[in-house]
């Protein structure tokens, strides 16, 4: 059974992985940078401060909300299209 | 005009001689006879002579004319010339000209083209490169004070005041958009002096959309507690609620793996999200009921009978279109065996909601753990509901506007929390006492988040918490509460031998707590 699970978690994380490098691939059109930004500047006021403050986009760097932006989608387990609004919105308002 | 000229002035002299020969034929022809026709022919050669006396005049003043018209003609055409090459050069210049303006043209499309911002972005995160190290976290000052209006225990009791500083750097280390590390540090001077501890560090794979691995240290993703609302600058009060304090009903962390991710099932902000995850398990200071939990770590070494499965589900029904705010309803659970086969059990369930200013939250937790040798089980029950309201849109009248400003940065807070269990270990309360000078115990010691009052250690602990912060950023609170300690009697206190003591009278305490907390 473990030695099951252990496969289970190996396959995954090897197709995730592949999944995520070709996620980093794909480039977005104008249309779907403003589309992302309207929802994460919709979004921005409800999920954050949920439960803390929402920090201005201006406090970071473009840079470092990528980082900080996946440490939010782990601990809040944000849904993907909505954390990648909030980012958009994030770095755009910079 | 030369050739001309001499052309009108031949014909004029071949005139004249066939004129002049004709004559001399005619007057051999007639003699002398006729006088009378003499005399009008030499009148008519007379005339002749005059008219080509004027007709010389006139092409005199006729060449003198031409003169002057060749000359005008010569200034016209050197004119002309110079015109010609002026246009000529106008002409290059501008095409010159023209091709400028087509690149300023050509530049100022570019320049007045918005750049989207993205772009910017992903330009300057290439600039800086594709790995990503990041420092976040937050600091916070504080000053406790407590009084301590009576024994626990046959404790010493003292009213105690201190400061203390904490300090808890996050790195966050993001090597692709598919991988991340965190890391937290908890370093600071607390009631045993300067202390370093690590509180997570784990390395999170985005698997998929809807799937994120979590292995590592990391806080326990049971509630909404330890995991999200911990944090100093995110935390509305200094203290930690009691279910979540130094008579913790879950342990605060776990070494182990995570599986989590959450998705959207209805309309926008209508999401789900759930947590999976495994790890050395809970593990406690004694085999005594009311004994603490204690850290994954010592739980790697000390804990020998399976690991632990936790899972926690999370809902979030209301619609943004709604407008009506946005709220979380969570249940969770942990289990896993503490020593020889016995089960520890928990469940709880929470909720949170907010909007606009309102925020509003609460917990309830449950814990059952098997004990060994026949000892009944060592049931725990902890709650809180916390609710705060931010000032913003609120101005008092017939005050200044400066106070108005002041105003619209606080923010109330008032907390119940409360923590039932049978039994407190009495080396637990003795762990947590502080030792003075010549080794002479001071009381109950308050450290960075607890405020060291005895009645924390009551089987049956109450708190009312009144809080009132000062948000001078988002991030940047000046924080203030006050502790109204209200335990129930009941309970008892358990030594290392198992020997009970009954709670007897637990005293009614008061503290307050003044902290500077910054979020970076």
């Amino acid at each position: 059974m473990k030695k099951q699970v252990a496969a289970f978690l190996l396959m995954t994380a090897t197709l995730g992985s592949v999944g995520g490098l070709a996620r980093a691939d794909q480039q977005m059109t104008p249309a779907e940078h403003r589309r992302l930004f309207l929802k994460g500047a919709e979004l921005w006021p409800v999920y954050c401060n949920q439960c803390h403050n929402a920090r201005p986009p201006s406090e970071k760097a473009p840079v470092e909300w990528n980082a900080i932006i996946m440490h939010m989608r782990t601990l809040g387990n944000i849904p993907p299209d909505d954390a990648q609004a909030l980012l958009e919105y994030l770095k755009s308002g910079h | 005009m030369r050739t001309i000229r001499f052309l009108v002035i031949t014909g004029m002299i071949m005139s004249l001689a066939i004129f002049t020969e004709a004559s001399r034929v005619l007057a051999q022809d007639l003699g002398a006879s006729d006088a009378a026709t003499l005399k009008e022919i030499q009148r008519e050669m007379r005339e002749m002579r005059a008219e080509r006396k004027r007709d010389r005049e006139l092409i005199q003043k006729l060449e003198a004319k031409v003169d002057g018209l060749e000359k005008g003609s010569a200034k016209t055409q050197a004119t002309t010339e110079q015109l010609k090459t002026t246009d000529e050069k106008l002409q290059a210049t501008t095409a010159a000209l023209q091709q400028t303006t087509a690149q300023v043209k050509t530049l100022q499309a570019k320049v007045d083209q918005p750049i989207p911002a993205p772009d910017f972005s992903e330009a300057f995160n290439r600039y800086l490169g594709s790995h990503t190290f990041e420092i976040t976290g937050a600091a916070a000052g504080n000053f406790i004070y407590d009084q301590q209006s009576g024994a626990l225990n046959d404790l010493h009791h003292a009213s105690q005041n201190s400061f203390f500083f904490d300090w808890e750097p996050m790195i966050l280390y993001r090597p692709a958009d598919w991988i991340l590390f965190e890391g937290v540090f908890d370093a600071g001077f607390g009631s045993t002096g300067t202390g370093m501890d690590l509180s997570i560090a784990d390395f999170q794979l985005f698997l998929n959309k809807y799937m994120t691995l979590v292995a590592g240290l990391y806080d326990q993703p049971f509630g909404d507690w330890y995991e999200n609302q911990s944090p100093m600058w995110v935390n509305r009060f200094i203290t930690a609620p009691l279910p979540f304090g130094n008579e913790a009903i879950v342990p605060p962390s776990e070494l182990g793996l995570q599986l989590r991710g959450g998705m959207q099932w209805g309309t926008l902000g209508q999401d789900f999200d759930y947590t999976v995850w495994g790890g050395n398990g809970p593990n406690f200071s004694e085999a005594v009921p009311g004994a603490a939990l204690s850290g994954p770590t010592s739980a790697a070494s000390a804990q020998s009978n399976g690991k632990s499965i936790g899972a926690r589900l999370r809902i979030y029904p209301l619609p943004l279109e709604w407008e009506m705010g946005r709220l979380e309803l969570g249940a969770s659970t942990y289990n896993g065996k503490w020593m020889n086969g016995n089960w520890f059990n928990s469940w709880g369930v929470d909720f949170n909601y907010f909007k606009d200013n309102l925020q509003a939250r609460g917990e309830w937790i449950e814990s059952y753990r098997q004990m060994p040798n026949g000892v009944p089980t060592d049931h725990r029950e902890g709650w809180y509901v916390q609710a705060g309201y931010f000032l913003n849109d609120v101005n008092a009248p017939f005050v200044p506007r400066q106070v108005n400003d002041y105003i619209h940065r606080l923010e109330p807070l008032i907390r119940y929390s409360g923590v039932n269990q049978h039994a407190v270990a009495t080396d637990d309360i003795v762990a947590a006492t502080g030792v003075g000078l010549g080794g002479t115990q001071i009381g109950l010691v308050p450290d960075f988040g607890i405020n060291g009052s005895p009645a924390l250690y009551a089987p049956h602990s109450r708190e009312v918490a009144l809080g009132l912060d000062y948000w001078i950023a988002p991030s940047i609170v000046w924080q203030n509460e006050f502790d109204i300690e209200l335990p129930h009697a009941g309970g008892v206190f358990v030594s290392s031998t198992g020997a009970q003591t009954p709670a007897g009278a637990i005293p009614n305490d008061r503290a307050f707590l003044s902290q500077f907390t910054i979020g970076f």
